[in-house]
């Protein structure tokens, strides 16, 4: 089992499309793959038509008392499942912080679902709590999605420094990536030169900024299965593709 | 690919349309593209998986060619990998999840197809007021194939039920409308079984096992044909396999049978013509002599990686040589194995010996046991059998040449045999006890006496292969590092044959044979 945090401290910057999209490719390939959608914005919970609700909320979940198995719904793709989202999960610092080993929880979690899924994808919600704490001792890589601006290096610069403050064994491999790149845009173009300089860790490919994306919200599905051969989806495949090739 | 839940048939006369129409009238759902697979229930000639719980398909969709492992006792989905060739032994697949359940189970065996189901196939999504789906419908238009192509036809109709993780109440409500609202029968059996029905096989239907169920009061010479027969149709079954080499296991069964065949002529003494027991001991001796050079390169051929393991590595490149040159062989060997089994004396030899098994037996007949009871006749014969173990076993001391251990192990090695024809009339788990115990002697017997001869022949093949120019000075020396290492296990077998024996001339080993075998005035003394 390979756990994937999809995280970055602002909101907005496609993180639910890139796990999604990169859950469906992985599910596409024959791997068992599971989505956690862990903010309580429920987008990803969304897309695939799985309603927001966890029986117990985020309080149950935590203290263990339902196995998260029980939790999980199919989606509409073979080898694809989701943990979906609830309301609740806004409070799940709270959650957390009454647990023992409140770092590690969600980790411990996990390790139960090794033996089902070959990868799984967390969905994080955006800020620095100790969720994200969680998240980042849970993850074997954390993908930090970002649009090309400056304002994005700022809070990759943050999390990097945080990392680097509560440095631990087995701290995740960071792949930054940036996404919705608009090639008519000045500032894109030149962080895009300038970037891979600064963040030796930053990944080759780069997710367009298209409207096909946007549109994930109105079919209610991941990218690849409904615009295949879009020049989005097949950046996605591409990004799948040199992530494997560093995990 | 999720798990079936429950499948149902549809009755004869009603079309998938018919049952669209039907479900459309009760719940929501969405029609994914119809598409054609091909599935192929394959499994070794004597049922290794099936016996081990399991079930492999070859499946054919979209282009795709896969191979699924279904764990028959675990509720879990099939394991899956994408192979690019038809599928025959394990090691011939690539590494993948399905080859590592399939090698150990499968060992030296071919897959062989049982049975091919083609079907159209039109899956149904049913859908929440989300659009969501909450559970899949599969509807399959069946027909079947048997491997040899000499079976087609029609098979029923089926809607299969697939759940979807976390709507189990949708999966429930589903399956109660196909089931109560529309009346359909769920079906007994998947598809694979009820097309392997279909070609006429049952899972089992063939063991190298001895399996009989003897009459105790039967007549000798009745039962003696009943052993015989079954012996018959156990060396017929592995016949076309063995003249296509299919695997080394068809000609290793064929030879046993024969063995046996050979074994039951001369054991169950007095209940046929002498003439014709000695006519057909010869003959079936010919065939032990026609399939023995097959045998001995398929037990070098099989095993080569394990001599070559047990050489130190500087030598071991010196044997590839030694594969190849038997390699060479084997298919000239084959050949004229192939052409003897074809031959006329082959086939005459079965047609009169069938001809024969088949007979009724006279209504009297004079010959000394042939009127006896069945019981009768084996014990005496087992129990006279068991003392000549006994005797040469015992007869037999660390400086005992060897000779005298190759008759000990065909002593013994008829008492096996004379154990499993007529183990049906004694308590089973008395003559299972003893047969392992008898199986741990003969091991070591086997072993003393087949290392010797790998030994020899490993020298008479360097001695060729040197005559024809084919083995250079590594080559000669990594053989005789082998023989030399054969040798020595040799060795090994033969101080460990005493504790082997004492276990088998143990008193609690001694009181069973008694109890079962010994004629009345001697059961429950001791010895």
């Amino acid at each position: 089992m390979t756990v994937i945090g999809v995280y970055n401290i602002k909101g907005g910057v496609g993180k639910t499309a890139t796990a999604i999209n990169l859950a469906y490719l992985a599910a596409e390939e024959g791997r068992r793959t599971l989505v956690w959608d862990l903010d309580p914005q429920a987008a990803a919970t969304y897309y695939f038509r799985v309603r927001p609700k966890v029986k117990g909320g985020s309080k149950a979940l935590v203290r263990g008392k339902r196995a998260l198995d029980t939790l999980i719904k199919g989606t509409d793709f073979d080898n694809l499942d989701l943990l979906p989202a609830d309301f609740s999960f806004r409070n799940m610092d709270l959650a957390l912080e009454d647990a023992k080993r409140p770092t590690e929880r969600l980790s411990r979690l996990l390790t139960p679902l090794g033996e089902e899924y070959d990868y799984i994808f967390l969905d994080c919600p955006p800020s620095i709590s100790l969720v994200s704490e969680n998240i980042f001792r849970a993850s074997d890589a954390l993908l930090v999605p970002m649009i090309p601006t400056t304002l994005s290096t700022r809070t990759l610069d943050q999390l990097l420094a945080f990392l680097k403050g509560h440095d631990q064994p087995g701290e995740p491999r960071v792949m930054p990536l940036l996404t919705m790149v608009d090639h008519r845009k000045r500032l894109h173009l030149d962080l895009i030169e300038r970037l891979p300089g600064q963040y030796p860790g930053l990944l080759d490919t780069h997710i367009p900024y298209a409207s096909d994306v946007e549109r994930m919200g109105v079919h209610r599905q991941p990218l690849p299965a409904y615009a295949p051969s879009s020049a989005a989806a097949m950046a996605y495949r591409a990004l799948w593709e040199e992530i494997k090739s560093k995990l | 690919m999720a798990e079936i839940a429950h499948e149902y048939l549809i009755p004869d006369g009603i079309g998938s349309e018919d049952i669209k129409d039907l479900i459309r009238d009760r719940v929501r759902f969405t029609e994914d593209p119809a598409y054609e697979v091909t599935r192929r229930f394959l499994d070794s000639f004597d049922w290794r998986l099936y016996r081990a719980h399991a079930a492999v398909e070859e499946r054919l969709d979209a282009g795709r060619r896969r191979l699924l492992w279904r764990d028959l006792r675990a509720d879990v989905p099939p394991l899956m990998q994408d192979i690019d060739a038809e599928p025959g032994f394990a090691w011939d697949l690539h590494e993948g999840p399905v080859r590592d359940r399939l090698e150990p189970v499968l060992g030296v065996r071919r897959l062989l197809p049982l049975s091919e189901v083609w079907s159209r196939v039109q899956p149904l999504r049913l859908l929440d007021e989300d659009d969501k789906t909450v559970v899949r419908l599969v509807l399959e238009d069946n027909r079947f194939r048997a491997p040899d192509r000499d079976r087609e036809g029609t098979l029923a109709a089926r809607i299969c039920l697939v759940p979807v993780r976390g709507y189990a109440a949708d999966l429930r409500k589903t399956a109660r409308m196909l089931n109560q609202d529309l009346g359909l029968e769920p079906a007994g059996t998947g598809v694979l079984p009820e097309a392997l029905a279909a070609v006429g096989r049952r899972p089992g239907d063939y063991s190298s096992k001895l399996d009989y169920h003897l009459d105790p009061d039967q007549r000798a010479d009745a039962a003696a044909k009943e052993i015989l027969r079954g012996l018959l149709a156990t060396l017929e079954a592995n016949l076309e396999g063995t003249k296509a080499n299919l695997d080394s296991e068809f000609l290793h069964d064929l030879r046993v049978a024969t063995r046996r065949t050979r074994s039951a002529l001369t054991q169950i003494k007095g209940v046929f013509a002498p003439d014709l027991v000695e006519n057909y001991k010869t003959r079936f001796a010919w065939v032990q002599q026609i399939t023995g050079p097959v045998r001995d390169l398929d037990v070098y051929l099989l095993d080569f990686d394990g001599y070559q393991a047990c050489l130190p590595a500087p030598l071991q490149p010196g044997l590839d040589p030694l594969q190849e040159f038997l390699q060479a062989h084997y298919e000239d060997t084959h050949q004229t194995l192939a052409h003897a089994l074809e031959s006329a004396k082959f086939r005459d030899l079965l047609t009169s010996w069938r001809g024969f098994l088949e007979t009724p037996v006279p209504e009297r007949s004079a010959i000394r046991n042939a009127m006896r009871p069945t019981k009768e006749v084996a014990d005496a014969r087992i129990w006279s059998m068991y003392r000549r173990v006994r005797k040469a076993g015992r007869a037999i001391a660390l400086n005992s040449p060897a000779p005298e251990l190759h008759e000990l192990r065909k002593h013994c090695k008829k008492l096996r045999y004379l154990l499993e024809f007529f183990g049906s009339l004694y308590p089973k788990p008395q003559v299972g006890t003893l047969v392992k115990v008898l199986k741990g002697l003969l091991n070591n017997l086997g072993k003393f006496q087949d290392l010797a001869v790998q030994a020899n022949y490993l020298r008479e093949t360097a001695r060729r292969m040197h005559a024809a120019g084919s083995a250079e000075t590594d080559t000669l020396l990594a053989m005789g590092s082998l023989v030399g290492d054969l040798f020595n296990r040799q060795r090994q077998a033969r101080v460990e044959f005493s504790g082997r024996f004492a276990d088998f001339d143990s008193e609690a080993t001694q009181a069973v044979i008694r109890d079962l075998f010994a004629p009345a005035r001697k059961r429950g003394q001791r010895s």
